[in-house]
């Protein structure tokens, strides 16, 4: 039950796999509707039955390995920030579910069977107010509130061959027993095995409804949950695009709707969702100060990876709410990165453009100073790397720059 | 760049156990070569390091993932610590072999690139290649190699197994092309261990005449 691998999962879906998909499955399914999602555990829920029971063992397990992981950004405010929102849209189980913040540029949240969710970092950077955070983990918590899991989980020990059983179920023991070495690839592997549990799209589209309702009722706008899911879509295929190739594709049997057809429910479900005369707010300000502290982290691990594609499209999302100087430097950045002929150009005019704003990071005056010393503009150059010293003496590249300025 | 060697040897094994010829033992498939104690061309063979003491010299595979100009070495496997030599990487070259579809890419290496530039080069080669979530700049500062003025790099990275290591870098831009010298190790014992074997190598490495 993972954001990633459902996106993932959905890509063959994009242009000519649409109309194959939708051939394959043949019949148009009546769609869920949020106000027919009622929980089906209620608070402090444990499992009765035996084959529950030994799932959640194992994922206690696995919770353990996790949550000693020093992958995990452990920062108490932050934490207890997200484990608020998780309250806040939680429903029954508002007090019983867990979030794990793990370090991983990455966007991605998985919920596990058992009430713990973890989100990678990437993910925070790729929101854009509360009310998108707020919808993945409404959709994710839904998942855990239908018991989707255990659901999935018994249908298809019905239905599968001994053998499918038996690799599945390793790896999961694989996971809690402590193969799960922290490494994020592995972390994805894990997400991978979650994936294993669901791929129906009736539980999908009960997570979209629940979730939407869920955030509703907590007071966001419910629209913001298909607007999370086109700005996830469309950077993937703007990366995919940049190096010319398809997006990549998720497993062979792909059950999900398209992800127009999911968009056209998602606006429906926010629509029905939506109380006339009542005040929604996606609460962007709360956000962007809570992950303010850690941003610049956030798009420094993004935008290292160079993968222009990308990176430009994330930057121009946030960027739908107004340009800074962060936003401008790392638009610099992506070019520089990226290195093809004329991109020193385009790094050095979105550096200029950074240090006009007050909110630039020092780094912005770096760079600015060392494109106009490249430029020829030596006076100059040196004056801003002057400034960037000045912004920050105790940088560990000061030695050098200081070489440079003479 | 080690790491990336390692994952292709590890795909290579099953290859030699399906072999006819009956090759999979480690002696004829060896990974490593013995590097003595004595001055040793390392790369395209255009820089000389000697070594305090014996090293591992990795076994390139050409047409796979290396370049020409770029040599690794090893003390006590790679995961632990690690020596990359880059012996007059041209203007337009990658550090890495990669392909044009490769999502996330190591940049390519330019001649007018500045000090901070190679260095950010190569902390994209840490986090694309090598897996590290987090990385820090600990000091750049200006430092002779191999005779011209070039500088010295120290960083430290946690990687995707969870372990920290930390790195010294010493390199220069000489004619339009890098050289370098990348030392990379976990960060607890293992960095100090071969340290001084990383200082006398960059401190006497020379150009071939």
């Amino acid at each position: 039950m993972c954001v990633r691998c459902e996106i993932s999962r959905r890509s063959l879906l994009i242009g000519g796999g649409a109309a194959a998909a939708s051939l394959t499955t043949g019949v148009a399914e009546a769609r869920v509707r949020p106000q027919d999602m009622v929980s089906l555990i209620g608070p402090g829920y444990r499992p009765t039955d035996t084959d529950e029971k030994g799932l959640w063992q194992l994922m206690d397990r696995a919770e353990e390995e996790i949550a000693g992981s020093n992958l995990l950004i452990k920062d108490p405010g932050l934490v207890s920030y997200l484990q608020d929102i998780i309250g806040r849209v939680g429903g029954p189980a508002a007090k019983d579910m867990r979030i794990y913040l793990a370090h991983v540029p990455d966007f991605n949240a998985m919920m596990f069977p058992s009430g713990f969710a973890v989100v990678f970092t990437g993910l925070l950077l790729r929101m854009r107010n509360e009310a998108q955070f707020a919808g993945v983990i409404a959709h994710e918590g839904a998942h855990f509130l239908r018991r989707h899991m255990i659901r999935s989980w018994r249908d298809m020990k019905r239905k599968s061959d001994l053998f499918a059983i038996g690799a599945l179920a390793a790896g999961i023991g694989g996971a809690g027993a402590g193969v799960y070495l922290g490494d994020y690839v592995q972390l994805a592997q894990l997400a991978t095995i979650l994936s294993l549990f669901k791929d129906s799209r009736e539980m999908e589209a009960e997570a979209d409804a629940m979730g939407a309702k869920l955030i509703a009722e907590a007071g966001y706008p419910p629209m913001e949950m298909s607007t999370v899911w086109q700005q996830l879509i469309g950077e993937l295929n703007a990366s995919a695009r940049y190096r010319r190739k398809r997006r990549e594709r998720g497993s062979l049997f792909d059950t999900h709707p398209s992800p127009e057809a999911r968009m056209a429910d998602l606006k429906l479900d926010a629509q029905e969702m939506t109380v006339p005369g009542r005040i929604y707010d996606d609460r962007r300000a709360r956000y962007l100060k809570m992950i303010g502290p850690i941003r610049p982290m956030l798009l420094e691990d993004q935008v290292k990876l160079n993968d222009p594609g990308g990176s430009q499209y994330l930057l121009n999302t946030l960027a739908l709410d107004g340009w800074n100087g962060l936003l401008r430097y790392y638009e610099g950045e992506v070019w520089r990165l990226r290195n093809r002929a004329g991109d020193d150009a385009r790094a050095a005019q979105s550096y200029a453009v950074a240090v006009a704003y007050p909110d630039a990071p020092p780094e912005a005056w770096r760079w600015h100073g060392l494109s106009l010393m490249k430029e020829g503009r030596s006076v100059e150059g040196k004056s801003a790397l002057s400034r960037y010293l000045q912004l920050k003496p105790t940088a560990p590249d000061a030695p050098f720059i200081r070489q440079m300025i003479g | 760049m080690r790491k990336s060697k390692i994952l292709l040897a590890a795909t290579m094994l099953p290859l030699s156990a399906c072999s006819t010829m009956g090759v999979g033992e480690g002696a004829d498939f060896g990974l490593y070569t013995l590097v003595r104690t004595r001055p040793t061309s390392v790369g395209n063979g255009s820089m000389v390091v000697t070594p305090p003491r014996p090293w591992n010299r990795q076994r390139r595979f050409f047409f796979f993932d290396s370049v020409r100009w770029v040599e690794d070495w090893t003390l006590n496997g790679p995961y632990l610590d690690g020596i990359t030599f880059v012996s007059g990487l041209p203007s337009g070259q990658y550090l890495v072999r990669q392909r044009r579809t490769d999502t996330q890419q190591v940049p390519k290496f330019r001649s007018d690139m500045t000090a901070p530039e190679v260095t950010a080069m190569l902390e994209s080669a840490f986090r694309v290649r090598g897996g590290a979530i987090d990385f820090k700049t600990l000091n750049l500062q200006p430092r002779q190699f191999l005779g011209y003025s070039g500088f010295q790099f120290d960083f430290e990275h946690l990687d995707g197994d969870e372990l920290w290591r930390k790195g010294r870098a010493v390199g220069a831009v000489i004619n339009g092309r890098l050289y370098l010298i990348l030392y990379d190790a976990a960060r607890s014992h293992y960095y100090a261990n071969a340290l001084p074997d990383f200082e006398a190598m960059a401190n006497d490495a020379r150009l071939k005449a």
